[in-house]
């Protein structure tokens, strides 16, 4: 047998290339230099054992980001110059473009800042870099997203007021509030629900839907995002992973402190997700799959098959889990039903589903759904065709957690709303749910702070009490809003399939 | 038609047949490749093909772009071999493998003893320079009649090259299990593979070492013991030793007289089921709970060797881990038989090895 020299391998040379690059502050107590890392009580014991998730040095970084923006942009160019907006499956989809750009797209943002803040919290200098280099990822998402989505806005409504209506929609606190409680927490905390629960466990529920949602309706500027996204994505789900374990092998009083956020951001990232299943089964005119079974293959299959695997930390099942697959069979279907009623406070349309889609829902859901939606969809729709589109007249009460409107229903009776009080300082909040009550009972000091837009529209703090007053100064305009049918964008729709295959003098 | 396929730091080769996907391969074989999507967009999985054509196939331009694949990258997950290919992945290379080269030999059966009610012992003997291996790996036995080789880990110390010592579960029903048992006879010629397999004791790491084996998983951790206290080894070294009951609990005396002549050497055993007559008094429980007794279920510090049957193995790792022993600590033998690959145990990414 000959020997060769040993070659280092990936490792040992990223190893040799970074190794001394931070030091220890002697000039300064580093509890002073890193004030933020100890105390929610994680305890680490060396630093060192961190494997570094990306082992990227920031030359290849840009190299490798900057060919992926050149590949994205030219076809993002490509879209606009051929009018890509026809070859979409119908202006109904539009609106889940409407819910990426309006609720997802900020939240990149929020990541971006969040991992900012993280970039300079963590004592080890290899989760920091981590953290920094995700970012930039974060950030790129945020921009590539609004790109993508630029065209459109060019010839759909509810697309030009993407940073106001981020900030003063009500609707939008739904997924606004599930990053600033995040950012709101400690960074051991903020990485746990943001790395691990959002993009590690939940991810493929909340990508795949979007994603495949848009190849599956032509269009192709966010398709294109998405395979652009998802490679900095696996470095995402790489560094969850990497934080869990470590957190966890470093010391076991951090086990059960890891145990409580898993259970409350795995309560609330489902709970957020139910807007994407939403999406799903309502918004997509060409179906990827069912809620129903998106949950089975990635929560039931996957995500069980991964707390298999944690127990062998001493890690149980998300408290509430149960619940959230008893609600599979329902949680959509409560949902658009409330988005129906209230889309005149929205920048998003709605409609009833046409009777294939509505066949296709019997099909997936069976027979909760012909008993309990279906009729209700088939009422709206006779009121509708008599002239008298249903909306609600208030604005709903929402969940002082999650901050979805309270329409869910008893874990076991899907005809018994559920909504459950807990008071705290002598003022009463509203829970949508156990996981949400034992959010707010666990740390009622911080929820009790929340910022509830219901509330505060009718209070008179967002121009006025009425809901026309609240529109203008969400600067959302009657187009935007209400039923789809007849609307700007349906009309336009119309006239543009009445075009096709005529000479194009005609088609201006 | 098939490749082969040598992964490098390791130099491993392997088998790959013609539209199997490399990552497929190598995850078959025991070898770990990182990989996350497992259908081509992510990235998680790129390595760098040294020698050889592959086929990029449905790899994402967004996760393997164009100037990577001028470089020579592809993603592992996807690709498929032209022709016989060396890559270099990015896993950690173990400094204390001794990547000894794969050979054919024959042995005559020179002893046949029973070393319980089902556990048959077959000493081989081998001439010349016999067979160079490192304590801990295996063989591929040719059976005469069957087509496949069937693994059996060493049971000697690797100072007895010429004299292989294999210990032989009968698996009720299992053909070549079967044919040992009841017709191989002294003076008998067998061949055979070896050395094989990435199992062996960590030597370079300073740390105390235990070792977990329930029934005939017994082999390897013998031969890696034997080898470390020949060496005159001084770390702490303990085995923990499962059987059903006393009849199948072999080389009992053996590991007293070891863990008597050896300060450093300790040795407990436990029965799980013991026979009324058995005169049992040790502990009566499985091998993890009799690990998380002697050790007080802190594992923190050593490093565990672990060979037996699937459940025991199980069993272990969570012991161990809930003992403050990970992943990286732990080391066994990651046996992948035609059962396994055909039902896919249903896991997540969070663990590489188990």
């Amino acid at each position: 047998m000959t020997t060769k020299a040993k070659r280092l391998n990936m490792n040992q040379k990223y190893q040799l290339m970074t190794r001394g690059l931070d030091w220890e502050t002697t000039y300064q107590d580093m509890d002073d230099v890193f004030p933020y890392d100890k105390y929610e009580g994680i305890k680490i014991k060396d630093w060192d054992k961190w494997q570094d998730p990306f082992r990227l040095t920031v030359d290849a970084y840009w190299k490798y980001q900057s060919e992926k923006e050149r590949k994205l942009y030219a076809i993002l160019d490509s879209v606009a110059q051929n009018n890509s907006q026809l070859s979409i499956s119908d202006a109904r989809y539009m609106n889940a473009v409407k819910i990426w750009m309006q609720g997802v797209t900020p939240l990149e943002y929020n990541a971006f800042r969040g991992f900012c803040t993280l970039g300079r919290g963590f004592r080890g200098a290899g989760a920091r870099v981590a953290c920094q280099f995700q970012a930039i990822d974060e950030m790129r998402h945020h921009q590539t997203q609004i790109h993508a989505f630029s065209h459109y806005n060019k010839f759909f409504n509810g697309m030009n007021q993407q940073s106001r209506i981020r900030d003063r929609a009500w609707y939008l606190s739904i997924p606004k509030s599930y990053f600033e409680d995040a950012m709101t927490a400690g960074p051991f905390e903020f990485i746990t629900a943001i790395s691990f629960s959002f993009e590690y466990v939940l991810t493929n529920l909340l990508f795949m839907p979007f994603v495949s949602g848009a190849a599956y309706n032509g269009d192709l500027a966010t398709t294109t995002f998405g395979f652009s996204a998802q490679s900095d994505e696996s470095r995402h789900m790489t560094l969850g992973l990497e934080i869990i374990k470590f957190m966890l092998e470093q010391h076991e009083d951090n086990v059960p402190i890891i145990q409580g956020w898993l259970d409350k951001w795995f309560w609330r990232g489902y709970r957020l997700l139910g807007l994407v299943g939403t999406m799903m089964d309502y918004m997509l005119p060409k179906k990827v799959m069912s809620w129903r079974q998106a949950w089975e293959i990635y929560w039931e299959e996957n995500g069980v098959a991964l707390f298999n695997d944690l127990a062998r930390y001493g890690i149980k099942m998300p408290k509430h889990h149960e619940t959230a697959t008893k609600e599979k069979n329902r949680i959509t279907h409560e949902f658009w039903s409330t988005i129906y009623q209230f889309s005149h406070a929205t920048a998003l349309y709605t409609w009833i589903p046409g009777n294939e889609e509505l066949d296709w829902l019997s099909a997936e859901y069976g027979e909760l759904f012909d008993t309990v939606y279906r009729p209700r969809y088939e009422y709206w729709k006779e009121l509708d065709d008599k002239g008298e589109r249903f909306f609600q007249e208030r604005l709903p009460v929402v969940c002082n957690v999650c901050q979805i409107p309270i329409f869910h229903t008893m874990p076991d009776d899907p005809l018994k709303n559920c909504c459950l009080v807990s008071e705290y300082k002598g003022t009463k909040h509203q829970m949508c749910s156990e996981g949400c009550l034992d959010i707010f009972n666990n740390e009622p000091e911080k929820y009790c702070q929340a910022y509830i837009p219901p509330q505060q529209i009718y209070q008179g703090n967002c121009g006025g009490a009425t809901l026309d007053d609240y529109r203008k100064w969400l600067h959302i305009r009657d187009e935007d809003t209400g039923e789809y049918y007849g609307s700007e964008d349906h009309q336009m729709w119309e006239k543009w399939k009445a075009q096709a295959g005529k000479p194009t003098d005609e088609a201006a | 038609m098939s490749y082969q396929l040598t992964i490098e730091p390791l130099g491993e080769v392997i088998e790959v047949e013609e539209d199997q996907k490399l990552l497929d391969a190598a995850l078959r074989a025991g070898i770990w490749l990182p990989y996350a999507c497992n259908h081509g967009v992510c990235g998680s999985c790129k390595i760098q093909v040294l020698e050889g054509e592959v086929e990029h196939n449905e790899a994402s331009g967004f996760a393997l772009m164009d100037m990577e694949r001028d470089e020579g990258k592809t993603l592992a997950c996807c690709a498929t071999l032209s022709s016989d290919v060396v890559i270099e992945a990015d896993i950690e290379e173990e400094d204390d493998a001794l990547n000894l080269s794969v050979d054919d030999y024959s042995g005559t059966v020179v002893k046949i003893e029973n070393l319980t009610p089902t556990i048959m012992g077959i000493w081989l003997e081998v001439p010349g320079e016999g067979v160079e291996f490192q304590a801990g790996q295996y063989l591929n036995l040719h059976i005469p009649g069957l087509e496949d080789p069937r693994a059996f880990s060493i049971a000697n110390s690797p100072s007895e090259p010429n004299l292989i010592e294999l210990n032989i579960r009968h698996v009720e029903g299992g053909q070549a299990t079967t044919y040992l048992h009841q017709q191989l006879v002294v003076g008998d010629e067998l061949t055979f593979t070896a050395p094989l397999g990435r199992f062996f004791v960590r030597k370079s790491a300073p740390e105390p070492m235990i070792f977990l084996a329930g029934g005939s998983g017994l082999s390897s951790p013998k031969s890696m013991i034997l080898d470390l206290l020949e060496e005159g080894d001084e770390r702490e070294i303990t085995l923990v030793y499962g059987a059903r009951c006393r009849s199948e609990l072999y080389y009992y005396d053996l590991f007293t007289e070891l863990s008597e002549k050896y300060k450093n050497f300790h040795y407990v055993a436990a029965l799980s089921e013991p026979n009324e007559d058995d005169e049992w008094k040790g502990s009566c429980c499985f091998v993890h709970q009799l690990a998380e007794q002697h050790f007080g279920k802190n594992f923190e510090g050593y490093k565990a060797y672990m060979c037996g049957p699937p459940l025991m193995i199980d069993g272990c790792i969570t012991a161990l881990m809930q003992g403050r022993l990970f992943e990286d600590h732990i080391f066994m033998e990651n046996f992948f038989t035609a059962a396994d690959s055909a039902k896919p145990a249903r896991r997540s990414a969070l663990f590489k090895k188990f």
